[in-house]
């Protein structure tokens, strides 16, 4: 009793990004949306487009409220946000209503602000690398190792300050990952050539993005399993940085009035974990 | 080698042989017996009531099994019987008779984990090499993913399991539970045409039915469907309302709560396929019996260019042979469960057990 | 002269082109607004009082949100130029959004925006008639003009944006300083959500 299909074909663009030239690029496709580059309003502005497809599994009439209601609230988190003066992408333009509804065709969709840089999943994996590469500089504990090591703690502790600021302003991201907070240059050109030796850069601002899963709250329970599952991903995609995650923390704590209460909830949150037992 | 596997974690109780060629062909169902504990409509299975049909029905099911399968005795290697999670009287009927077998035959024994049992049987079945599992029935909601050595919960139900909410519903109804609450909701879904709007409740990969649940009976109770259906009503015949517009029928609500739960299963269930970038899902536990839950997911899967496995009702279904499969698994493996630990709980977490049988 | 700016949004039908212009010391706002009122075909602009236009992109943002509405048949008020008005509007009501963004008797600095639905609607035919009908000074549609047009206090007070750091530093060549990025990135949001519900 399996049924087993043809190959992959991507849902159709939305009408409005059907005949874009250049088309979009696709990112990532995730269960819910996928993620495209494109441009806004003129050629030279670059912006991300994110489309939650209609699923066609759905009732049509479950199917439009769930995409409506979602994209919505993602949108609404992120104007908020801006308001609040948290790094997040601007909201551009979007449209709820999917097109022409009946038609199933395309999906709600998102024009946000293009980040530039790269995730800080990114920055530590060269950081992590370098270290391999390194080991000698760090058992010596040169100048270099220390430099880079203090440039590392000092972008945990943004991670942190930038966390702090996001629950400052009532809001849960809900799937905090280092692929989720994005590293954006202070200096156009960061890609600068390595000079032997020298550890990668880890300037820049933090930036938070996909806020699929957010919500609004503001108690210690929320925040506490944002930053456990944030310390989570620490450990589990950047072995070797986990030891400086208290970094994050530091930031954090230092962030904003509230944020004692959250920090003492994760300890309670760590004790418990996620793992719920269960009846049969 | 063969293995007899028992099951009595819920209101059925079933006794199955499993044989595993030594050559490593695919295994073999020699037997695969079942007898249900059926409830009056409009009550739920009590677990006293339960216990006592399966320590009534489990000898001639074993010995039936035997019978079925043309094996003796001395061809079985071990017995393998349900440690959990499940109704804790009811459990009792089939570790009791394991011990007891396991005396009387001298062969040793293997606690299984229910989940693991359903896991292991739908992975046999239909050959699907890796899947995200979905374990769905009236006691369990899971998002399964294999991950180093152990079956890893991605996803799960915070309150309650999809089928004890499905089978609550049909309580409210009075919806007979003959052959089964959940089967009988099918049926009068397919006649249902209208969606009512119920919550939908996905947090992250986990779900939450006690609102659903909460917000349907509550529709039932309002447009007096709490009861059992009159002689020569249709379920699908709508009442009207104050201004003469007809209400959800019987049928509707059905239809609705299907619809919604499904979808919520699905859409978690696509999410763990996203995250894990697995393009197989595997649906077992008596829900997955479901047709419309299962052509769901094809369309699902069609969209990421993968497939669903299903099984149909003998193995969806609990029974006996899967708790022999993942049992022999085990086994195979060097797994044994002593006699003074041959105890069963209530609680057992899939992410518990050691899976030393995969790489 | 020409100060008659045709583009093409990205994402937008190639076959509707937008025409821009922006007027300072306009002489003959009565006139206009009376020809709007009498729904004279020939003056079918979105008219823009440029005071409450904050940006280039503010103002690209509406007509992009206008045009997208008018595609998918869900226009709230006649035309898509009367909706590119209301769609810089924050809020739902139609009527107050002309008053708030819309050309009034006193307006001096006029934004003129016309989408070209037909193709007889050409660069030329829109500069032609402009030329003839608005008495003011055309000056190119850009952020250093646009900043010394703009009032911020109104357009912070309409978006109801008044806790919002003011930055009063001025960067030069008109590129925007951080608090105008912050402002500008939250009149896009507003308009982006308006009607949601």
């Amino acid at each position: 009793m399996t049924t087993t299909t043809e190959t992959y074909r991507p849902p159709p663009l939305p009408s409005l990004f059907a005949t874009t030239t250049p088309p979009p690029t696709l990112l990532t496709q995730g269960a819910e949306a996928h993620l495209y580059k494109t441009v806004f309003l003129d050629a030279s502005t670059p912006a991300a487009l994110k489309i939650r497809p209609s699923k066609p599994y759905r009732h049509p009439i479950l199917d439009r409220r769930l995409t409506r209601q979602r994209v919505l609230h993602e949108a609404r988190c992120l104007v908020k946000l801006i308001r609040e003066g948290v790094n997040v992408p601007a909201v551009l333009a979007m449209d709820w209503e999917g097109q022409n509804g009946e038609s199933g065709q395309g999906g709600s969709w998102i024009l946000m602000e293009w980040i530039d840089g790269a995730p800080v999943r990114v920055a530590l994996e060269r950081w992590e690398a370098w270290l391999a590469k390194n080991k000698g500089l760090a058992e010596q504990n040169t100048p270099q190792y220390q430099e880079g090591t203090t440039r590392v703690r000092d972008l945990l502790r943004r991670v942190g300050q930038t966390v702090g600021a996001l629950h400052k302003a009532g809001v849960i991201h809900g799937d905090l990952t280092t692929s989720n907070l994005m590293l954006r240059p202070w200096k156009a050109d960061a890609e600068v050539a390595l000079e032997a030796g020298e550890c990668p850069s880890v300037d820049g601002d933090i930036v938070l993005i996909d806020f699929g899963l957010a919500g609004q709250s503001a108690s210690d329970e929320d925040r506490a399993v944002d930053l456990y599952v944030l310390e989570r991903a620490f450990g589990s995609t950047h072995p070797r940085t986990e030891p400086l995650f208290p970094e994050v923390l530091q930031g954090y704590r230092e962030s904003y009035k509230g944020a004692a209460g959250a920090l003492k909830k994760l300890e309670e949150v760590r004790m418990r974990g996620r793992k719920r037992s269960m009846l049969g | 080698m063969i293995a007899i596997g028992l099951e009595s974690s819920a209101n059925k109780v079933g006794v199955g042989i499993i044989l595993h060629p030594d050559n490593g062909d695919t295994p073999q169902v020699l037997a695969n017996v079942r007898h249900t504990y059926v409830a009056p409509p409009g009550e739920g299975f009590l677990p006293k009531d339960t216990a006592r049909h399966h320590r009534y029905w489990v000898v001639k099911l074993v010995k039936k099994a035997l019978q079925e399968a043309r094996v003796s005795v001395k061809d079985v290697d071990c017995i393998c019987y349900t440690k959990g999670p499940g109704m804790g009287a009811p459990l009792q009927s089939a570790a009791i008779t394991a011990r007891m077998l396991s005396l009387l035959w001298s062969k040793e024994l293997v606690g299984v984990n229910h989940c693991v049992g359903h896991i292991e049987m739908g992975r046999a079945v239909t050959g699907a090499l890796n899947p995200v599992v979905l374990y769905v029935s009236g006691g369990n909601t899971q998002v399964i993913a294999y991950s180093s050595q152990r079956y890893r919960i991605f996803g799960e139900t915070l309150d309650m399991a999809v089928g004890n909410c499905l089978d609550r519903f049909a309580r409210t109804l009075r919806i007979s539970n003959d052959p089964a609450p959940g089967y009988n909701i099918e049926q009068l879904a397919k006649k249902g045409k209208r969606l009512v709007d119920l919550p939908y409740t996905v947090k992250g990969m986990d779900i939450s039915m006690s609102g659903i649940l909460a917000a349907i009976d509550s529709l039932a109770v309002s447009y007096g469907l709490d009861r059992e259906a009159k002689e020569g009503e249709g379920d699908d015949v709508p009442t009207l309302d104050a201004e003469g517009n007809p209400n959800p029928t019987r049928a509707d609500l059905c239809f609705s709560l299907q619809e919604t739960v499904y979808s919520m299963l699905v859409e978690i269930t696509e999410r763990a396929m996203a995250h894990v970038g697995s393009k197989q899902v595997l649906i077992v536990g008596g829900v997955g019996c479901n047709e419309r839950l299962q052509e769901m997911m094809g369309i699902m899967a069609r969209d990421r260019g993968g497939s669903v496995f299903a099984t149909d009702e003998r193995y969806c279904i609990d029974n006996g042979i899967m708790i022999a499969q993942a049992g022999l698994l085990a086994y195979k493996a060097g797994f044994r469960t002593p006699l003074s630990e041959s105890t069963c709980t209530q609680r057992f977490r899939t992410d518990d057990v050691f899976v030393g049988w995969r790489d | 002269m020409a100060s008659l700016e045709t583009l093409h949004i990205s994402h937008l039908p190639a076959s509707l082109p937008v025409h821009v212009a922006l007027y300072r010391d306009v002489q003959n706002a009565p006139f206009l607004r009376q020809q709007l009122l009498s729904g004279n075909k020939d003056f079918e602009y979105a008219l823009i009082d440029a005071s409450v236009v904050f940006s280039r992109t503010h103002a690209l943002v509406a007509v992009f949100r206008a045009v997208n509405d008018y595609l998918n048949n869900r226009l709230k008020s006649r035309n898509v130029h009367s909706e590119i008005v209301f769609s810089l509007s924050p809020a739902n009501n139609i009527a107050d959004s002309f008053r708030k963004f819309g050309l009034t008797d006193s307006t001096k600095d006029l934004l003129i925006i016309k989408v070209s639905l037909t193709p007889d609607i050409t660069h030329e035919s829109v500069e032609a008639h402009l030329q003839e009908h608005i008495q003011g000074t055309p000056v190119p549609f850009d952020d250093e003009i646009l900043s010394t047009i703009r009032d911020v206090a109104k357009i912070k007070k309409v978006y109801k944006l008044g806790s919002l750091p003011s930055s009063t530093t001025k960067e030069a060549n008109g590129t925007l300083s951080d608090g105008d990025r912050q402002l500008e990135k939250c009149l896009l949001g507003a308009i982006a959500l308006r009607g949601a519900t």
